[in-house]
């Protein structure tokens, strides 16, 4: 092959290299595991998960009227993050004294619930518990854009909170880090047939 | 003396963690190093046909936990280095002939007369895994740069951090094709390890020669001019504390190579 030959394929494959074919399998697969690693490290099962919605319904309903069997939380891929993403159809917004009444009637029920709580200690208390922790893990951002559906992510989630186990110190600080192949050198340099 | 225990696992099966175990445990050995490799997958036993030793074992791991033979009796020395011995694997037995508690005190054993103890663990996260670990202070997690190999990973690393003995959690990244990587088909090896988030201890490429290796029953680092070899070479180096700098599995070699060289680097930066 001669050396024009050559350079001229060359050239010709950088110029075919679109942003589709950057982004080929290799991000896919980087994207989808990311996802998958994120559930397989938390503990929220869907059980939990659909707690979680259920409680949020309810929190979100004092203040605007949805549509409840649209409403749709899931993990997301966020750039390089994984959200938690909570989509919901908003049919209207509750005026102030309908959001006042919803809280009083809510603040009943707390009370409700905690002299319950006071009369018998049981099991089934202690998990309503746990699911209050995890809901505040949502971050509501208020959004008075008159769009009908309002997203809520969380991003206090990321890849990096691995389960309650904690890790050696070691894990996780790359003492070869720096010395890392240099992978775009051999994107450079595998051009050879 | 004291010798390091250190396993080797990776949750997949078939991603090289018998290979990664004969070939490291091969190079210390090379170096000086008093080693012992234990086979711990009961029933699958591969580590004596990687190392040549088929037609030598006598006693097995399950002989001297049954008290049929002594620890000393069932360790094979090999060919080449005696400084390399190798307790089997039974191939007989049912996978509950053995306990995590008589893997820690047989590793405990060795560590004393050895430098390195390296234990070739089966693939799962079942009792075979935790027989594997129960004797070892650090671990070596290979992987493939495949989706469900990193998943896999990912679930032994996790495991690995509740074992308060293991202090050391490291990846070794096997076959690796850079061809694949250029054409964005594979993960780089940046991708597994920002997702895994452990210090990288090697990268190894695929190989054919790892499969004609085999074949002969010799590890590929005695091959001096196996690419897979000096990689391995490297690994070994890395486990005795020298800062090696990672293989560039791809150099360029001529003139032409350089200029396309050049010329891909503009276009990166482009
Ligand atoms: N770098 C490589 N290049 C080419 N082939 C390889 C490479 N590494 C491993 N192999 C091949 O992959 C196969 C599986 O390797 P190996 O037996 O070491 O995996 P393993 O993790 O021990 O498997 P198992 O889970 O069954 O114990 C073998 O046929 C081996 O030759
Ligand atoms: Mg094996």
């Amino acid at each position: 092959m001669s050396l024009f030959s050559d350079l001229y394929n060359t050239l010709a494959k950088f110029f075919r290299t679109s942003d589709e074919q950057i982004d080929a399998s290799k991000s896919v697969a980087t994207n989808r595991l990311k996802l998958v690693l994120m559930q397989d490290r938390t503990n929220l099962t869907p059980k939990i998960l659909e707690q979680m919605r259920s409680e949020l319904i309810d929190l979100l309903s004092r203040y605007v009227e949805l549509d409840k069997d649209l409403l749709d939380l899931n993990f997301e891929q966020e750039g390089n993050q994984v959200a938690l993403m909570l989509s919901i159809p908003v049919i209207r917004a509750k005026d102030e004294d309908e959001i006042e009444a919803a809280i009083k009637e809510h603040e009943k029920a707390m009370i409700a619930i905690s002299q319950q709580n006071d009369e018998n200690e049981s099991d089934e208390n202690s998990e309503i518990e746990e699911s209050n922790d995890s809901s505040e893990i949502i971050n509501a951002e208020e959004d008075d854009s008159t769009d009908p559906s309002m997203d809520i992510s969380s991003k206090s989630m990321k890849n990096k909170d691995k389960k309650e186990v904690s890790a050696p110190e070691e894990i996780g600080n790359n003492p070869f880090k720096s010395d890392n192949m240099d992978l775009s050198e051999i994107l450079e340099t595998s051009l050879e047939n | 003396m004291t010798g390091r225990v250190i396993v080797i696992t990776s949750g997949k099966g078939g991603v090289g963690k018998t290979t990664t175990s004969a070939n490291i445990g091969t190079a210390l050995a090379k170096s000086g190093y008093k080693v012992v490799l234990i086979d711990t997958d009961l029933g699958l036993r591969n580590l004596d046909l990687l190392l040549g030793l088929e037609n030598r074992i006598v006693y097995t791991i399950v002989d001297v936990i049954e008290e049929r033979c002594k620890l000393k009796q069932a360790l094979v020395k090999d060919k080449k280095n005696p400084n390399l011995q190798l307790l089997a694997a039974a191939q007989t037995r049912d996978k509950t002939a053995v306990n995590a508690e008589q893997l820690k005190e047989i590793c405990e054993t060795l560590k004393e007369e050895n430098d390195f103890v390296l234990v070739d663990c089966p693939a799962g996260i079942e009792q075979g895994f935790q027989n594997a670990v129960a004797g070892a202070s650090e671990a070596i997690v290979v992987t493939t740069p495949e989706m469900s190999a990193i998943r896999d990973a990912d679930r032994i690393i996790g495991l690995l951090a509740t074992k308060e003995e293991i202090t050391s959690v490291k990846l070794l990244l096997n076959r690796v094709r850079p061809s694949l990587i250029k054409s964005n088909e594979m993960m780089s090896v940046d991708d597994v390890v920002g997702i895994l988030e452990i210090p990288l201890v090697g990268i190894i490429p695929e190989d054919t020669g790892i499969i004609t290796s085999t074949n002969k029953g010799e590890p590929i680092v005695n091959d001096e001019n196996a690419l897979a070899g000096k990689a391995y070479r490297n690994v070994a180096q890395r486990i005795l504390g020298e800062e090696i700098p990672f293989l560039d599995l791809d150099e360029p070699k001529g003139f032409m190579a350089k200029l396309k060289n050049a010329i891909s680097k503009l276009k990166v930066k482009v």
